[in-house]
């Protein structure tokens, strides 16, 4: 018999506060009374959508659980239940639609997963955040520095905007290989990463690729910040310095 | 049990429509019309009237009342006073407050208008079910719909209004997600829909997935000052102007004449509509012409005259082209939103009336690559879908479930008047989002959240919501405190916040003053106050009815008098005296029709009865033996 308490020992089990019967994490239903779950206790957006924790899902596959999932505990099928199978339902639809919102965008399934795992940008490294280059674009934040000084130049000296226009088009170009670049790194990894999941491997791979990503998706984020700086160059504005 | 009911309460027209065997119903009243005009209006007596006959009081009684109240749902006043200038009805409020229609010597707050439209829908509904014989025909819950870019104050003000009506608001649920709803169950057929409403007053376009029954909205979008209503204003006031210049004088003191506005208002209607079916009309203005005054020709107002003016549909098409290409913005973002192309849309389902606007349809067409599907009535199929929707509600029909999302990002107020966005828009709901705060003060145990609704960085660009005060935080030293605030949007769309301090696990009490809506004891007085009006209201229908009858009378007797086939049998047939007797029944009775006497109108009507009895006789007589006369005798 499970104990009644909320601060129950065993982390995968949730309580039922209809009947007090215990229910494995994933489960919408007490197995006992079959009351909907009260959203307390609950598993993380994978374990909760019932896939597995990787990177490369089956979008067809997420809308059709999604939707299944929906049907079963939406507020509408609710409406002359009882007020606490009420309050349950609109919080594990609640729940339900972060989940899916979450995992149906490739880079926010990324960001999601390293917070899930401990590798969270803010959470190791809050001094990090956006302020520093990352090692690998250091060559290429140098030069776009240059290109913008020069722009500047330019631009206060009186010259047609053509050139200079033309001058922050060719600087963006290197960046913009680099974030194609990026795309194709971050794809492999989470092939990587599903074929770690598959396979069970060892315990440094799976803080290896994990870092990896973490390390690109800060990447990512900086070059994104690059790319909206030229672009702020290019319809003129002044004010903004890229961030070194 | 009692019934439940869809309702679609809309700027221009409102319907009530209920599911029989599954299929939805839209209630009509006796002559079969299932539309009741959004237009309510309140007689000096007290008596507040709504639908057809408001609407013919438009023209006889414009100051005391009041159209298209939808656009001022959740609004303050500093949003409506730069239209308030063309209506005929005063408009007031407190600064930061409701807004506040003035009809003759009373005042109404918006919600409180849409109550008196709510309960005549209730009323039609339970009159339609005692006829049919059921045991409980109480109408006490529906569904209503709102647009699906109405913000959280303006769906609030909805259900107030619902509240002050006496209905239990099952659900607010979004127009365009219901029509696709009514859509859905005529077609049965999975795919991505685009839903195009235009209305009165407002405009929404709405994406939609259709798969096993689930009805999931990918992203919306709209404007909700955009509708049949603005392009109206274009013509109204091309018309006073020119009023203006052939010497009317169309206002005093900065107002204009509400006679003038509202007759004018009827002519372009009626000319907007016939030009969806022809090429060329005239706008007729009824009740005013040009006279000779003093020497010159002026317009002045005179019973009887007729101001005249072509309109051909190009010229129409061009002057409204502006308002219509503004429709097409948040379509292409909708679809930005919802990633995807125009050429992945199956299906376009237009919803609306204004969307029976030929230049609207090949706009649209043209937009989205195919040919508009328009088999559904564009005013009915809201109303249905709300039907279909409070049914699976209801009876826990679990064929079909709509997936709807909130239009509007939610954020809060923070340092430098910059909104931090805690829900994006078109995330489906339920949503939930949180933040933490902290205090700035050592032993600081209250904390100040202003809620806004928009896409804006500024707060001062986007919509005030609401704004909550957070008591009971234990006192601690400053920047300790971890209270965790939690947003929660429900499936109308509606905010609600619960917050907790994280280290204690006290819940804080939060008092919440929203920005343009009524707070809770308002709603209750104004339910309470509506009591007692249900008598008047009560005797306001005997005497619709009355009139309704007289005006019949009247109407077949002056046919049968003018008639080329009756005309000359009257005038063979009747006795001397008995025409005149006749005539002055009719003027005794035209007389007292201006009138609210109810006994006095339905006196005469029986005078009038019984004046005509010799001649429906005679007529009918006559009228039988020439369908007899074409006849031979083995026909019979």
């Amino acid at each position: 018999m499970i104990p009644m308490s909320s601060h129950t020992a065993d982390p995968t089990v949730q309580i039922c506060r209809s009947c007090g019967g215990g229910a494995p994490l994933d489960v919408h239903f007490c197995p006992q009374c079959t009351k909907v779950l009260a959203l307390g206790r609950h598993g993380d957006f994978f374990s909760f959508l019932g896939v597995a924790r990787k990177l490369n899902l089956d979008a067809s596959e997420l809308e059709s659980r999604f939707r299944g999932l929906s049907r079963q505990f939406h507020p509408d099928y609710f409406y002359n239940a009882s007020p606490a199978e009420r309050r349950a339902s609109l919080e594990r639809s609640s729940y339900l639609n972060d989940a899916y919102r979450t995992l149906k965008q490739p880079v926010a399934r990324i960001a999601y997963l390293l917070e899930l795992e401990g590798f969270a940008a803010n959470a190791s490294d809050p001094s990090r955040a956006s302020k520093e280059v990352p090692p690998a674009l250091l060559e290429e934040v140098f030069a776009l520095n240059e290109e913008l000084d020069t722009v500047r130049e330019l631009r206060a000296s009186g010259a047609p905007p053509a050139e200079w226009q033309a001058r922050l088009a060719l600087a963006r170009e290197p960046i913009e290989r680099k974030r194609a670049e990026h795309e194709d790194q971050l794809r492999a990894l989470s092939e990587k990463w599903d074929a770690h999941v598959d396979a069970r491997g060892p315990e440094e791979d799976r803080r290896a690729i994990l870092a990896a990503l973490k390390e690109r998706m800060l990447e990512r984020n900086y070059i994104n910040n690059l790319l909206a700086t030229i672009e702020r160059e290019m319809a003129g504005s002044e004010s903004l310095k890229p961030e070194v | 049990m009692s019934k439940v009911v869809g309702i679609d309460l809309g700027t221009t027209n409102s319907l009530v429509a209920y599911v029989q065997d599954g299929v939805p119903i839209v209630i009509r009243d006796k002559s079969g019309d299932g539309l009741v005009p959004s237009v309510v209006s309140a007689a000096s007596d007290g008596t507040i009237y709504v639908g057809r006959e408001a609407q013919r009081r438009l023209l006889t009684d414009p100051s005391r009342t009041v159209y298209s109240v939808k656009r001022f749902m959740g609004k303050g006043l500093e949003d409506v006073k730069d239209e308030a200038r063309l209506l005929p009805f005063r408009v007031s409020g407190e600064a930061g407050g409701v807004v506040r229609i003035g009809l003759g010597d009373r005042e109404f707050t918006p919600p409180e208008i849409s109550a008196f439209i709510l309960r005549e829908l209730k009323r039609r509904a339970e009159e339609f079910f005692a006829v049919q014989g059921e045991i409980d025909p109480e109408v006490d819950r529906a569904v209503i719909t709102v647009p699906a870019y109405f913000n959280d104050a303006q769906r609030t003000a909805t259900r107030d209004a619902g509240r002050i009506a006496g209905l239990e608001v099952l659900r607010i649920v979004n127009e365009p997600t219901a029509a696709s709803l009514a859509y859905g169950l005529d077609k049965r057929r999975d795919g991505v829909i685009a839903v195009y409403d235009l209305g009165g007053g407002t405009f929404d376009i709405s994406i939609l997935r259709v798969e096993d029954g689930v009805f999931q909205v990918l992203a919306t979008n709209g404007d909700t000052h955009l509708g049949g209503d603005d392009i109206d204003q274009i013509f109204v006031q091309r018309l006073l102007d020119q009023f203006e210049q052939r010497g009317f004088a169309v206002h005093t003191d900065g107002v204009y004449s509400a006679e003038a506005v509202q007759a004018i208002r009827k002519a372009v209607i009626g000319a907007k509509l016939e030009l969806s079916e022809r090429e060329e009309t005239e706008v007729v203005v009824e009740g005013f012409g040009l006279v000779n005054e003093g020497g010159a020709t002026i317009l002045a107002a005179r019973p009887g005259l007729e101001y005249r003016t072509r309109m051909t549909r190009a010229a129409f098409e061009k002057d409204i082209r502006p308002l219509v290409d503004r429709t097409l913005g948040p379509c292409r973002q909708a679809l930005a939103d919802a990633g995807l192309a125009p050429s992945q849309i199956d299906e376009v389902v237009l919803v609306g009336g204004s969307t029976r606007i030929p230049l609207v349809r090949r706009l649209v067409g043209e937009l989205f690559a195919r040919t508009p599907h328009t088999e559904l009535n564009p005013d009915e199929v809201v109303a249905l879908g709300a039907a279909v929707q409070a049914d699976i509600l209801v009876t826990g029909n679990r064929e079909m479930l709509l997936l709807d999302v909130t239009p509007l990002s939610l954020g809060i107020e923070t340092m430098g008047g910059i909104t931090s966005k805690i829900i994006l828009r078109n995330s489906t709901i339920p949503a939930t989002g949180s933040e933490m705060f902290t205090t700035a003060v050592d032993n600081q145990t209250a904390v100040d959240i202003h809620v806004l609704q928009g896409e804006r960085e500024l707060v001062a660009d986007n919509r005030s919501l609401a704004r909550f005060k957070l008591r009971g935080i234990p006192p601690m030293p400053a920047g300790m405190p971890r209270v965790q605030v939690r947003f929660q949007i429900d499936a109308n769309g509606i905010l609600s916040v619960t917050a907790s301090e994280l280290r204690t696990e006290v819940e804080q009490t939060i008092e919440v003053k929203p920005s343009y809506g009524l707070t809770d004891e308002e709603v209750e007085r104004m339910l309470v106050d509506s009591f007692e009006h249900a008598e008047a209201d009560f005797a306001a229908r005997l005497l619709i009815e009355a009139k309704n009858e007289a005006e019949s009378v009247l109407m077949h007797t002056e046919k049968t008098l003018r008639a080329p086939e009756s005309k000359d049998i009257a005038r063979a047939e009747l006795a001397p005296g008995e025409h005149k007797r006749i005539e002055q029944a009719m003027a005794g009775l035209k007389h007292v029709l201006r009138s609210s006497d109810r006994e006095a109108i339905q006196q005469w009507t029986q005078v009038l009865n019984d004046a005509t009895r010799h001649l429906a006789e005679v007529v009918m007589n006559r009228t039988v033996q020439a369908a007899l006369a074409g006849r031979n005798v083995d026909e019979l």
